[in-house]
């Protein structure tokens, strides 16, 4: 069952539009929402939060409206871009006084926000003020507040921004933990490496229009007319002339280059391509070193999809 | 049954939200310079009874110190306290009523609310199940909690140092003095926060609005005929009841609380209770106005 459901969802601002026509189903489990800055990523959110009502279209979170359901909001763990703290207070304070606000009593809240703090290793920071943190340890603060009370859903706008590589481990590790547990999980970001490796279940968006979503491999096989390019080392280097050669005598090679001993090859078809690729240079007497498609990665996906709109 | 609900849920929520704001309000460094501007008064009135204590003359009747002005005064043989309570009354109306009152009121207001618009933390509060009459009655109680206490304290500070030459039988004597400043600070703090909040929370720049507010509306409307939808209207009647009903010699001119029809003037007062009832009505108003904005808000 989808968790979250956006139908023809069209966000205005003025004369500005957020985003235009999205139609999404979220499962429980990871997505990842890529788009560059200003693609519509948070715009998304706030809707799907209830922060924002769109200006068509609808929106359904565990079949209920977020804009005015409140209730729900038992259910949703919010972690901004922005930083939104009461910068005098502790963290152990900030993360105890929200547990409040879902009315548990002030000695459950605090037991409860330590053990979260303490899990995501605020242990000796807790007591201290916010605003002596790290925009690390801001971040940490951030998730503890948002997964303390067990949400159902996590939305997650660029959550490993500022985090040092200890805690983006420890953030993805917390993410992957959830989505065992049956979580729906939605993180936004531009940093296409990360989400890489949390997730091959994305939305791409950019100049507020959906471009595709789905599993990353499906999307790239959506694209048949996009060519996609592998690297190929011959172990001996004499050979690179002959293989491209060779190559070029197929219908699906499109194209090929050498460059410092590999042998870039671009192809229509991904599948025809290693398929066929063993039976060549087994013909051919090459021996292959590695085989590397750069091109399956987002990265490139991305920079395809959205014609070369810059990433930050 | 969404009463009841907010009831059940008051302890857990109202304290730590009424709690922090508070906290917030007292660390705040326009705080503290308002409080330094009203103890400028109090200063004053400590340089001016250490000058004049000499220049008395003492009573004792049935056990009771009643100071009189001497025999050089020109309100020689009037008690002291008889004349002081006037001062201590134009000072409470003119400073701490008319001015720093609305000034603090303004600026609570808009750290209580405006703040968090800034800091965004209340779009974190708006994705907590927390509704939005919740968010501002207790930064309303706060306000109003805040803004009392020190205004009161103020007002009990300015009464003891304005009565002290009269003595301690002056200071009891015009204790009920004290009493009506007391319940127009209260009456003044539960109208103004809830008139700048709601101020705050539908527009970008409170504090510029909410002094276009009190210049406009409240000092020049509360003199004219339509006097009656300002709050300075309700103060000022119920002050001059207070007065009138404790003897004193008091005109509804001497207040503003007149208005004319044609060549003539008529009086334009409010009973004190209905004023209070006013008042309240006001507040629930502005409050739940308020909650709706919050809740209608996109970010």
């Amino acid at each position: 069952m989808s968790e979250v459901i956006l139908e023809n969802v069209t966000k205005n601002y003025g004369k500005v539009q957020g985003i235009s026509d999205i139609s999404v189903e979220i499962k429980p489990g990871l997505t990842g929402i890529l788009g560059p800055n200003g693609a519509g990523k948070s715009t998304m959110m706030k809707i799907i939060l209830g922060l924002s009502r769109p200006s068509i279209g609808r929106v359904s979170v565990m079949g209920n409206n977020p804009f005015t359901s409140w209730e729900q909001r038992k259910k949703i763990g919010f972690v901004p871009e922005y930083d939104c703290f009461y910068e005098h207070m502790s963290g152990l304070d900030y993360v105890s006084y929200f547990l409040q606000m879902h009315n548990n009593s002030l000695e459950k809240s605090d037991e409860m926000a330590k053990v979260s703090l303490r899990e995501l290793g605020l242990g000796d920071a807790m007591d201290r003020k916010i605003r002596t943190y790290s925009r690390g340890m801001r971040q940490k603060t951030k998730i503890a507040r948002a997964s303390v009370f067990n949400p159902d859903i996590y939305v997650l706008d660029e959550p490993f921004q500022g985090a040092d590589p200890s805690t983006r481990h420890l953030l993805m590790m917390k993410m992957k933990e959830w989505a065992s547990e049956g979580k729906t999980i939605m993180i936004s970001s531009h940093i296409l490496h990360d989400i890489e490796n949390l997730t091959d279940q994305i939305i791409l968006i950019n100049n507020g229009r959906m471009l595709a979503s789905g599993n990353r491999h499906e999307i790239r096989n959506l694209m048949n007319n996009i060519p996609r390019q592998v690297h190929v080392t011959p172990i001996d280097s004499k050979n690179l002339r002959k293989l491209a050669k060779r190559m070029m005598d197929e219908s699906w090679v499109r194209a090929t280059r050498i460059d410092n001993n590999e042998l870039i090859i671009e192809t229509d078809s991904a599948e025809t391509f290693y398929s066929e690729l063993p039976r060549i240079v087994k013909k051919e007497k090459i021996k292959i070193e590695k085989i590397n498609s750069k091109d399956d990665s987002l990265d490139s996906l991305y920079t395809k999809l959205v014609g070369g709109a810059q990433w930050k | 049954m969404e009463i009841k609900d907010i009831l059940d849920r008051a302890t857990n929520l109202g304290k730590p939200i009424i709690k922090d704001a508070i906290l917030r309000l007292l660390m705040n460094k326009l705080t503290w310079i308002l409080i330094l501007i009203l103890l400028l008064p109090a200063i004053l009135g400590l340089w001016a009874y250490t000058n004049e204590q000499d220049e008395r003359q003492v009573q004792e009747i049935g056990g009771d110190k009643i100071y009189y002005y001497d025999t050089e005064n020109e309100l020689a043989g009037t008690p002291i306290h008889e004349n002081v309570r006037e001062t201590f009354i134009d000072i409470s109306n003119a400073f701490l009523i008319k001015f720093i009152g609305v000034l603090m009121a303004i600026m609570f207001a808009s750290e209580l609310i405006n703040e968090e618009f800034n800091k965004k933390t209340i779009q974190i509060l708006r994705t907590t199940p927390i509704r939005p009459f919740e968010i501002i009655l207790y930064r309303y109680i706060a306000g109003v909690v805040c803004m009392f206490s020190i205004l009161a304290v103020t007002s009990l500070i300015y009464y003891i140092i304005t009565m002290m030459n009269a003595g301690l039988y002056g200071i009891k004597e015009e204790s009920d003095v004290l009493f009506l400043v007391i319940k127009l600070l209260l009456l003044e703090s539960v109208a103004y926060i809830g008139i700048f909040i709601l101020i705050s929370v539908y527009f970008d720049r409170p504090f510029f609005l909410g002094i276009i507010y009190w210049m406009l509306w409240e000092m020049i409307v509360s003199g004219g005929n339509y006097q009656q939808i300002t709050v300075s209207h309700y103060l000022n009647s119920t002050l001059f009841q207070g007065l009138k009903n404790m003897g004193w010699d008091v005109s509804t001119e001497d207040f503003g609380l007149i208005k004319s029809a044609g060549d003539e003037t008529l009086d334009l007062v409010t009973e004190p209770f209905t004023a209070a009832i006013i008042i309240a009505i006001l507040a629930l108003i502005t409050v739940g106005l308020s909650a709706r904005g919050i809740e209608r808000r996109q970010f």
